[in-house]
């Protein structure tokens, strides 16, 4: 049994000062990854199926009121809490780096999903359907998962699968910025860059060694391969 | 022992009839009983296809609190599983005289509990029709489950707890089934005998059962810990906050050994009453139990405050957190949890005539198992409602679906256990008996006191 | 052949166990069937080492090995890798092999216990219903002619037999049923001649 090695280690930089909360990342991820709709009720049960959240956090008392935005997706960690829990390989690590998830392996313990403490996996507790014309807009790269099964960010895998199988095809590797989740590419004020945290040069490699870099809940040792920037100036902020 | 010899040394024909008096025809009260009990059992039953066939919206359950009221349901029947193996295995092994009446209730509880509690994975699955992947069989697609996972674990060693303790339930029935089908006709008859497999009492069969008898206590044993352990590690292995502790396996085993106790104390209430064996389970052997009862309810306390005492002591803000959210958002619950397996169980058990009184005792092993699925309860849900993200903290109420099925659970249970009752002795016959044989009065002084001839 | 006595209660089958012996029957060739157990000497005197615990040995031996084998067998056929768990993990191997060696060695107890009791049996052996309800039964194995062989180390509980060995079978068969009647049998069984 040999060691898997991949010349890739995907990452994710978010830089916190540039992000404005739009939200524009959250509805791309959903059109992007065949995402259930989830309505008022749903949500409010606590039931909402985004992969991507993004944080609000008030700081201050009226009139000096803040906001703070934190996207939180799968962090892709790779001392990963919610792989090894899972009786039947449904979560596992691939080569790359990703935390993978096997929808049709899934049979729905939610092991993963209490033991991930960035509480990124979402279950599908209803049935979810795309009322017309709705299901045109389903991706045909990526399964419609049924309910029972847990799904989570998996850094838009069908794009990165697509982009090494072109590349392969021209015998390179995938370079910087070729590929793009769908988060990333809609962001407007490029708050998010993804790419290989392997290749030294690239844009992501270079964020995620800046000075105002941070990750989340480092001290649980999980090491996620997404990185948080925060500092530009207003640091109460 | 400071019983009386009774006065009129009964023959074995009478010993027989009155320590058997669970198996004549089922009185109407019986099939009142079972018929309620069926009811219940359908209305569980027909909750939990409700949920298979509409999904898991059904449940309470949410993000980021994903396991509730099912997971509670199997760790309390896993617990109270323990009963027939520590009561049984360990008063065998001890020698107990006075475990004689009690064993086999005990044991028929162990497996009727662990094979319900085998249910309840089957039962929180999101998608329960395809449950076989947990089962490790060869395929072509050569795939494995995961045994690094705490639940394959529990797979694992639940199915061997309910071999095990099935087969040590039959083991202990062998000789008493010899007895029952030597005085029945009939389809019970072609039962017992299938069932006694030939047995004829002779010298070195007794000799060669007795070994088995203590064999098996001693090997059971380790695997009753082991499967409640294992059911531990199902949380204190994650990096949940309040779950990832390192006494959650002892903590677990001693809460196992007290509800089952209990549930045995409660159990043997019932029999003595519906069955007349008042002379056989006697105020010494509620007295006896309620001592076990005492050190186990302090054993259980004691695990209790020294965890909440290092979490509150050390102050780490998740955990703390996790502990003042469940004490202000179940302060009821919290409070009943200690008065049932606290409080009223230390309290009372001291005093031997509250031991020794049938209503207390009755009154204190409900709540110590009213107290013990609270307990469950809140180890899980706030655990899970106060993770370390606090945006996505939540909270769980549960649903019909939920505490229906539990509820199916727990007549399954009664069900299973009268069904037993009206077909296999409930009381050990032959220990009893063996014990009645040997006992005599022996003149020593002014007075005759009680002994029992041979070595223990 | 077996014989069987049935007496009603403890004492006569006593007196009929210690006549028999006096006889010339040995000690291996008389065998009591109670409902209930009674402690060494008191019907009849054992001596028999149990076997049944190396079954059981057995059964967890192998328990070990296809617990192993489970655990971090399937894990090596089918490596995938998990957060920062090795492919083959100490604990978890740990603790199926032992649930699966316990489990093993329980029904070996169980297989063995059967085995050395010769259970089920294969012939009907000679067996009185009222014996459930209080009464002894004592049973005489008959030898059909032979030698005297003494009981003592390396000679077999079956193949002991007493000074009246060497008398036919229905004769013995004849003295044993009067030594039983003598000493209050209710009944006497006598299995067929084979």
């Amino acid at each position: 049994m040999e060691k898997m090695t991949s010349p890739y280690k995907w990452g994710m930089v978010i830089d916190l000062d540039r992000c404005t909360g739009c939200g524009a990342c959250v509805v791309a991820c959903q059109a992007e990854n065949n995402v259930g709709l989830s309505d008022k009720k749903e949500i409010s049960e606590g039931r909402s199926m985004q992969w991507l959240r993004i944080e609000r956090f008030w700081v201050g008392e009226y009139p000096d009121v803040r906001v703070r935005f934190l996207p939180v997706m799968c962090q892709h960690c790779h001392d990963a809490p919610c792989e090894p829990v899972c009786p039947v390989y449904a979560s596992y690590h691939n080569p790359d780096g990703l935390n993978g998830q096997v929808y049709n392996r899934c049979v729905g313990t939610r092991y993963c999903g209490n033991n991930c403490p960035y509480a990124v996996r979402v279950f599908n507790f209803y049935p979810h359907e795309w009322p017309k014309p709705l299901d045109n807009q389903l991706s045909p790269d990526i399964t419609v998962r049924s309910r029972g099964v847990m799904e989570k960010c998996s850094f838009c895998i069908q794009r990165i699968r697509r982009a090494k199988e072109d590349a392969s095809g021209e015998g390179r590797l995938v370079r910087d910025n070729e590929v793009q989740p769908a988060c990333a590419q809609t962001c407007p004020s490029e708050a998010m860059v993804f790419g290989n945290l392997a290749d030294p040069h690239s844009r992501v490699a270079r964020l995620a060694r800046s000075p105002r870099r941070f990750k989340l809940l480092e001290h649980l040792g999980t090491h996620p391969s997404v990185c948080y920037l925060k500092g530009g100036g207003r640091e109460h902020v | 022992m400071s019983e009386p010899i009774p006065a009129a040394a009964k023959s074995a024909s009478q010993l027989n009839d009155e320590l058997l008096s669970s198996l004549r025809p089922p009185s109407r009260s019986w099939w009142l009983l079972v018929s309620l009990l069926g009811l219940v059992v359908a209305w569980g039953l027909a909750a939990f296809t409700w949920q298979v066939s509409h999904g898991m919206y059904v449940t309470g359950k949410n993000r980021p609190v994903m396991w509730a009221l099912y997971i509670t349901g199997f760790v309390f029947w896993v617990g109270l599983s323990h009963s027939g193996t520590m009561v049984s295995a360990i008063l065998r092994l001890s020698k107990a005289n006075w475990r004689r009446p009690i064993l086999r209730a005990a044991e028929a509880m162990t497996v009727f509990s662990i094979s319900v509690a085998g249910l309840f994975p089957l039962i929180h699955l999101g998608r329960n029709w395809i449950f076989y992947y947990l089962i490790p069989y060869p395929n072509q697609r050569g795939l494995w489950p995961n045994f690094r996972s705490a639940l394959l674990w529990d797979v694992t060693a639940i199915t061997s707890y309910i071999i095990g303790s099935t087969l040590f339930l039959y083991l202990g029935m062998i000789p008493d089934l010899a007895v029952v089908r030597d005085r029945s006709t009939g389809w019970r008859h072609t039962l017992y005998s299938v069932l006694a497999m030939g047995w004829r009492g002779t010298a070195s069969q007794w000799i060669t059962y007795q070994k088995a008898s203590t064999l098996m206590a001693a090997l059971i044993i380790p695997v009753a810990v082991s499967v409640h352990s294992i059911v531990a590690w199902d949380f204190a292995v994650t990096v949940v906050p309040g779950w990832h502790s390192t006494i959650f396996p002892p903590y677990f085993v001693i809460g196992a050994i007290l509800s089952g106790v209990a549930a045995v104390i409660t159990l043997m209430i019932i029999i003595r009453k519906a069955f007349h064996l008042e002379e056989y389970l006697t105020p010494l052997h509620f007295d006896n139990m309620g001592k076990l009862l005492l050190v186990i309810s302090l054993l259980w306390s004691y695990a209790y405050f020294v965890e909440v005492q290092t979490t509150w002591y050390a102050h780490e803000p998740i955990e703390w957190e996790v502990f003042s959210f469940m004490s202000s958002r179940y302060t009821p619950q919290l409070l009943l949890m200690l008065l049932g397996n606290a409080f009223l169980p230390i309290f009372c058990m001291c005093f031997k005539r509250l031991r020794r009184s049938i209503g207390v005792m009755l009154v204190v092993s409900l709540m110590v198992n009213v107290a013990m699925f609270i307990e469950r309860f809140l180890i899980i849900v706030p655990s899970l409602s106060h993770k370390n993200m606090p945006f996505v903290w939540g909270s769980y109420t549960p649903s019909l679906v939920e505490s229906s099925v539990n509820l199916g659970a727990l007549a399954g249970f009664c069900l299973m256990y009268a069904l037993f009752v009206k077909l296999f002795p409930i009381v050990a016959l032959s220990d009893v008996r063996e014990l009645e044989e040997r006992q005599a009065g022996v003149r020593l002084g002014r007075t005759s006191l009680p002994s029992i001839a041979g070595k223990e | 052949m077996e014989m069987l006595g049935i007496f009603s209660e403890v004492e006569s089958a006593a007196r009929a166990a210690e006549a028999l012996v006096r006889a010339g029957f040995t000690e291996a060739q008389i065998d009591s069937l109670t409902s209930v157990p009674y402690p060494d000497g008191v019907l009849v005197k054992r001596k028999r080492r149990s076997w049944f615990r190396w079954i059981a040995l057995a059964g967890g031996l192998a328990g070990a090995a296809s617990g192993f084998a489970l655990a971090a067998g399937t894990a090596w056929v089918y490596p995938v890798q998990t957060g920062d768990k090795p492919i083959i993990a100490l604990y978890p191997t740990a603790i199926v092999t032992f649930e699966v060696t316990m489990v093993s060695a329980i029904i070996g107890a169980m297989v063995g216990m059967f085995l050395e009791m010769g259970l089920p049996s294969l012939r009907k052996r000679p067996y009185y219903p009222a014996i459930a309800e209080g009464c002894i039964g004592i049973s005489v194995t008959i030898h059909a002619g032979g030698d005297v062989v003494a009981c003592g180390a390396g000679v077999k509980a079956e193949e002991c037999v007493g000074i009246s060995a060497s008398l036919p079978a229905e004769e013995q068969r004849d003295l044993a049923e009067e030594i039983m009647r003598e000493a209050g049998a209710m009944r006497v069984i006598v299995e067929e001649l084979t």
